[in-house]
């Protein structure tokens, strides 16, 4: 029996020196917030930061040039890693940004003495680089292909860092000019995306691929540990003092006082030493973790779930129990769900033949009357998503209020009299493939889809399911143009409408982003005159008259922008968002400590 | 060396049966695996971004040189950097295995344990109210989904509608203390849905012992119930539970358990495991059904080397 228990003692601390995490760090009188996101990132190099996840922690971890304002909204630009907006030439080509002085990288065994050295004008030219190699396997570089000086012909004759780069100048340390093919107003807000994250060369070249792991970044916090669960971030010591001018950051007592956030004017940023970002998919488990008190500070509440938490929906307040405990933020996210038909499907797209093509769009229209987006709404996104006609979406300064709704209206009736006049009958009507990445969700809205069809006389036999193992392979399919009709979700990159325009724009094509092949000469016209306006009323009016020539020709079902509601402990002193580049509100976190 | 002659013979035999299960594995995952390739893309990709990251995931080599590839890789352990998070996959194993081992290795002892007890105890009392309980409680475990165990006890025993004894995710392990309270309920958990199955398997296995000649004689003879059930019905019932529980093994030590490390938030292997696979992560998937297969290849040495140790009339050639 001694024997035994000796062998289970031995066995035991086997076990736990194999799987133990080392020695447990002291976090005594530390602020740590813990806050959990719904996704993983797989990735931290700013080249391949494409999701969201990933820029939580790749914009705390690295410095961009800009960045959003803390509170203010619309969102509003401010200067990061860069002194000041930049200095734009007359016609809007070349940009120059002067950099803080004095920025270091964090300390790091990459760098000759392991100090990490100054950031300089040449980090970000080597960064913006980076994108044009094919080695850094860059996700990126749509952002700025084709509009800077040179740059493309750089990658064309095979990425060789010794070479310059004609539109990338660093004029001196601290002193960078970007030279831009033509006018690309958007490129301020490119600045401030995990992609321009600032990465020092001498890490890339040290840790090869394994760079993405391990981030080396001169950001407010730096990566102490990731995995497939969690991520700790901790303060980086060596981070500018900046103090907070609540004012300058969109600071409007009406909204944010209830929130404490007076407490952080005047201080510099991170007021936290230790961010541990918790990767938790699963609804159920997210909320256990939440509601338990001491796991989490913050996470996203799944939308199945509002009933247990909310007292009403509209406007959205909290039951009393859940409002002595938590905070709450509801914002719509301002991308959109949407459906697009591959125009290049002569079924339902263009067709060569005049008279068909004239029946395919009113088959388009009156699919597009079936699709019923109040239930999708009610049904799936607990009816706090906001239904909005066209592809600008309600959260951009150029929506139109004014817009028909007639698009997003369910219409049985003036569908099946669409169908008729157009010498649509169930025997005639082509088969309709609706591709679905393998999973419950998507089956329900392929059976959603189905019955919508149904009843506007679509027979369900023709409504046909194709599923596709993994987001990758319909995206493939998409793609490839494999499809008629395309099911996805756009995530805004930057508070732009250009950015959802961009969609239908002829050039972009499949396999880029306009997967739908959407072709209208009068469109890309318009498009190419707005893409080097500055915004204005002139801007937007191109804008408008784009958004409606898409809704009359029915190339797309549109559209839906989902509601986020954020959950986050009362002594925690924040205003979390992730609108748009996720994480960038982690330096302004506090914690009420008394 | 009779042992050592064997183990070679195995070894050597074992070689086609890793060549044949790499081989159909690495094929089904070329031609219907995932394509990464898309995931790796950015949002308005060129037709030529996408040759140039097929070419960097390798996927413009002929199907035989990329097989001829992982065989090298699995003779010199080196498996490349994964697709997703570039991390190298020797790093990520190493990282992962021992923390699913470490909270697998508990519920699956003590549900092999327990299940052979509740198995005995039912058997000796087949057909009684006794033996009827135990099946019962068997069929419950068996039935309910693991999913809903594990989101059942998480609520009871980890959160603050239940009990709230111990933390509902993380794996923050530093000492022994740690240890029990991360791996207690998981353990739980596993207890629950793995003791059914077992305390079937090995009930039939020591019901179908017990009718043999040498127990009832045994029993005729008036020996004491433990003492029969130990000497006359376990040791004989050997093979068959060496055989179940040593190839449970390798899957407990590569895959790990999914459902576990998700909802308690544990960084194992199993999760990187399903990860590669709805990602089509090749290097990640080739360690693992690699390392499957030659752990598979050892299981079936060990296993024949223990039925010799508990029957020496079992001959090793």
């Amino acid at each position: 029996m001694k024997l035994f228990r000796l062998w289970l003692l031995l066995g035991l601390s086997v076990a736990i020196c194999a799987c133990g995490n080392g020695e447990r760090p002291d976090t005594t009188g530390l602020k740590v917030y813990k806050v959990a996101l719904d996704q993983s990132p797989t990735n931290l190099d700013p080249a391949q930061g494409a999701t969201v996840y990933s820029n939580h922690l790749i914009v705390n971890a690295y410095d961009t040039l800009y960045s959003y304002k803390y509170l203010a909204r619309p969102f509003e630009l401010k200067p990061r890693l860069a002194e000041s907006l930049p200095t734009v030439s007359d016609d809007g080509l070349v940009y120059t940004f002067k950099l803080k002085s004095g920025v270091r990288f964090i300390d790091d065994p990459c760098f000759a003495d392991g100090k990490g050295r100054e950031v300089v004008a040449q980090d970000v030219i080597y960064s913006l680089q980076r994108h044009f190699d094919p080695a850094s396997l860059s996700q990126g570089s749509w952002v700025w292909q084709g509009r800077i000086a040179g740059l493309d012909d750089w990658q064309k004759a095979g990425s060789d860092y010794a070479q310059p780069v004609s539109g990338l100048t660093a004029l001196d340390d601290h002193t960078l000019q970007i030279t831009l093919v033509k006018p690309y107003p958007q490129l301020v807000h490119t600045l401030t995306m995990g992609f321009a994250g600032v990465v020092p060369r001498e890490a890339v070249e040290k840790y090869g691929r394994e760079f993405s792991v391990r981030p080396v970044g001169s950001g407010p916090f730096r990566v102490q540990s990731f995995d497939t669960t969690r991520a700790v971030l901790v303060r980086n010591p060596n981070y500018r003092q900046e103090p907070v001018d609540l004012a300058a950051e969109g600071y409007d007592p009406a909204i944010h006082q209830a929130y404490g956030l007076e407490r952080i004017a005047g201080r510099s940023p991170p007021f936290v030493d230790r961010v541990e970002v918790n990767f938790i998919a699963e609804d159920t488990a997210r909320m256990t973790s939440l509601t338990k008190g001491d796991e989490l500070h913050a996470a996203r509440v799944p939308s199945p779930t509002y009933d247990l938490y909310l007292s009403s929906k509209n406007p959205i307040t909290l039951k009393p129990e859940i409002a002595a405990k938590y905070h709450m933020v509801n914002w719509t996210e301002p991308g959109f769900v949407f459906q697009t038909f591959n125009m290049d499907d002569p079924d339902f797209g263009y067709n060569d033949d005049p008279e068909r093509n004239e029946r395919n769009h009113a088959l388009r229209c009156a699919i597009r009357k079936g699709f019923n987006w109040n239930e999708r709404n009610e049904r799936y996104y607990s009816g706090v998503g906001k239904i909005f006609p066209g592809i600008i979406t309600p959260a951009m300064p150029e929506y139109d209020t004014e817009l028909s709704r007639d698009s997003v209206i369910h219409d049985i009736s003036g569908a099946k009299a669409l169908l008729a006049d157009a010498g649509w009958t169930p025997e005639n009507l082509p088969e309709l493939v609706y591709g679905i990445p393998a999973s419950v969700l998507q089956n329900q809205y392929y059976e959603q889809f189905r019955g919508f069809m149904s009843k506007i006389g679509y027979p369900a036999e023709k409504i046909v399911v194709k599923q596709y193992a993994t987001f990758g392979d319909i995206s493939k399919a998409w793609k490839q143009s494999r499809l008629p009709l395309i099911n996805k979700a756009w995530l805004l990159d930057y508070p732009d409408a250009e950015n959802t325009l961009q969609l239908f724009y002829g050039p972009n094509r499949a396999p880029g982003s306009n997967d739908g092949n959407y072709s209208n000469p009068q469109y890309d016209a318009m498009f190419e005159r707005a893409a080097v306006m500055q915004p204005g009323p002139e801007r937007t009016s191109l804008y408008r008259r784009m958004n409606r020539l898409v809704i009359n020709d029915c190339a797309t079902i549109t559209g839906l922008s989902r509601a986020v509601i954020i959950f986050w402990d009362k002594r925690v002193i924040a205003y979390p968002d992730r609108s748009f580049v996720g994480g960038f509100y982690f330096p302004y976190v506090d914690i009420d400590d008394t | 060396m009779e042992i050592l002659q064997f183990a070679l013979r195995k070894i050597i035999g074992g070689i086609p049966l890793i060549l044949g299960v790499t081989f159909i594995s690495f094929l089904l995952m070329v031609y219907y695996g995932p394509d990464k390739t898309y995931e790796l893309l950015g949002k308005n990709p060129t037709a030529e971004q996408i040759e140039s990251v097929r070419a960097e995931l390798g996927y413009d080599q002929p199907f035989l040189q990329r097989y001829v590839t992982y065989l090298r890789e699995i003779v010199t352990l080196d498996f490349g950097n994964s697709f997703s998070s570039g991390e190298r996959v020797n790093s990520i194993l190493k990282r992962t295995m021992p923390i699913s081992l470490a909270v697998i290795t508990p519920g699956f002892i003590l549900g092999n344990l327990l299940g052979l007890v509740l198995a005995l105890v039912a058997a000796y009392h087949r057909s009684g109210w006794i033996d009827k309980a135990i099946m019962g409680f068997s069929v419950v475990g068996m039935s309910i989904s693991f999913l809903i165990v594990v989101i059942a006890f998480q609520l009871i025993f980890c959160s603050s509608y239940g009990l709230n004894w111990f933390p509902s995710r993380g794996w923050d392990v530093y000492s022994l203390s740690d240890y029990l309270r991360f791996v207690t309920v998981p353990t739980m958990a596993t207890i629950f849905v793995a003791l059914g199955y077992n305390t079937r398997f090995y009930r039939a296995v020591i019901v179908e012992e017990m009718g043999r000649d040498h127990v009832r004689t045994a029993r005729a003879f008036g020996t004491p119930p433990a003492q029969l059930l130990y000497r006359s019905v376990l040791k004989n019932s050997l093979i068959p539970i060496i055989t179940r529980i040593m190839f449970s093994i390798p899957l407990v030590v590569i895959s790990g358990s999914l459902i576990i490390e998700t909802y308690f938030g544990i960084p194992g292997v199993g999760k990187v495991t399903y990860d590669a696979i709805t990602q089509g992560d090749q290097p990640i998937l080739k360690a693992v059904v690699g390392l499957t297969a030659v752990l598979f290849v050892l299981t079936l040495l060990i296993t024949d080397i223990l039925y010799r140790v508990v029957d020496p009339r079992v001959s090793l050639k």
